[in-house]
């Protein structure tokens, strides 16, 4: 019980932060519920996916591949593109945290010099920032995923609502 | 020498213009070029362009008389405003569907142009509600979560008012970024929580450029290796603003990890 209540929390957070953000980016009124819960849907399975070991960077793509393929329904219904519901969704899943964290390494590289720490602060740095590269790679990966495999032609032929609106 | 106007270089400019709202607001290459496309086939002309972050060059030949014209424009600054992509997008469907004239189109992208953003208290708001969800997504507690949200209004207030005194854009993330973790490193000094640490962490992230960020590996995946690698380093060096100003403010509190 207490495991299903934390669990709704991130979602909430999720989705608050996706909706937070698209604001800041000025999304449509008309979308930001379904932004709110992709958003949702994204930390659902980023989490879930994390507590059973994934790995963050495999997590990422789970949860922005199902992005990708969630919005394309909500984008038929909304008369939107996919890309601007998915885009604010996974902004939350942004490696913002291991990006500065690098930085951060190195400029303790350059400015303290003490060989007995140098060696963990420099293998923090890489880790931090591959970290950040293969992450920002997957969620750009799986947001687009629907075009790489299905390409325009074939994404009408799925026809979800029948409107071809996506641009 | 007699002017002549030439619709051509109407039409031109008013590609330029589309192009140039949809890069500055946050497109990818590979979406601002289908839009062009496809406008530019509905002004029944061939439309070959040259696409740089901060220059557009377009080619226009008209296909009935094989007109030609080369123009250049300079793009303002980005900002991401995803109301006129979304209706760019729209126009062009419905533009498409309804068979609209050349002044048609003109006008609605003129409209498009001078869309409102919200205003600023919701702004405000909704991103600082979003820095308090952060916050919980990385095991804050309710405390942390209240100190990251004032936190994150402050940095924002700060950035919001710098920018529109037009300083440099990398300079107003560190400013911001030093607001926004010096608020949240003082309540927590004053309070003495264990961890300080999460609410400075959190409170910055509002600062990090995701779309760009995205894009650029979007960008690079499409095979817009220059476009990709341009805003990846404009990304990179608003993080490496922020994390200067973490730094400072690290190194003025004695905090030595984050």
């Amino acid at each position: 019980m207490v495991i299903e209540i934390i669990v709704l929390e991130k979602i909430f957070w999720s989705g608050v932060a996706a909706v937070g953000f698209g604001i800041l980016f000025n999304i449509p009124k008309r979308i930001i519920l379904p932004v709110f819960f992709l958003g949702g849907l994204a930390g659902f399975l980023k989490f879930t996916a994390l507590a059973n070991d994934t790995g963050i960077v495999l997590s990422s793509l789970v949860a922005a591949s199902a992005v990708g393929f969630g919005s394309i329904p909500f984008a038929h219904k909304k008369h939107t593109s996919p890309f601007l519901l998915s885009i604010p969704s996974i902004i939350p899943m942004i490696p913002g945290y291991f990006g500065y964290k690098m930085l951060l390494g190195i400029m303790q590289l350059a400015i303290y010099n003490n060989p007995e720490t140098d060696i963990t602060t420099l293998m923090s740095v890489i880790h931090n920032g591959l970290n950040m590269m293969f992450i920002l790679l997957s969620l750009s990966i799986g947001v687009s995923l629907p075009w790489l495999i299905f390409r325009e032609k074939g994404l009408r032929k799925i026809k979800l609502a029948g409107k071809d609106d996506l641009v | 020498m007699q002017y002549k106007e030439n619709i051509t270089d109407k039409k031109a400019e008013v590609l330029l213009k589309i192009c140039s709202l949809l890069m500055t607001s946050g497109a990818n290459t590979s979406r601002v070029l289908l839009l062009l496309e496809r406008f530019s086939k509905l002004m029944n002309t061939d439309a070959q362009v040259f696409i740089n972050h901060k220059a557009f060059i377009i080619t226009l030949t008209d296909e009935k008389t094989q007109e030609k014209t080369t123009q250049l424009k300079r793009l303002p600054g980005h900002g991401i405003n995803f109301s006129i992509m979304s209706a760019l997008s729209r126009a062009s469907m419905k533009a498409k569907n309804e068979a609209w004239s050349f002044n048609q189109i003109e006008d609605e992208v003129n409209r498009i142009a001078d869309l409102k953003h919200y205003p600023r208290i919701i702004i405000l708001l909704a991103v600082s509600l979003a820095g308090a969800g952060f916050c919980n997504l990385f095991g804050g507690n309710w405390l942390n979560m209240i100190i990251t949200f004032f936190a994150t209004m402050g940095g924002l207030f700060v950035r919001q008012e710098l920018v529109k005194k037009s300083f440099n854009h990398y300079l107003c993330a560190l400013v911001g970024a030093f607001i926004a973790s010096s608020i949240a490193a003082v309540a927590l000094f004053i309070n003495a929580n264990n961890e300080p640490q999460l609410a400075m962490a959190t409170s910055v992230l509002f600062l990090i450029p995701g779309v760009p960020l995205i894009n650029s590996f979007t960008d690079l995946v499409d095979g817009y290796i220059i476009t990709g690698t341009v805003r990846f380093i404009n990304g990179l060096i608003f993080v490496m603003a922020i994390a200067l100003a973490l730094f400072i403010v690290m190194y003025i509190f004695g905090i030595h990890s984050l």
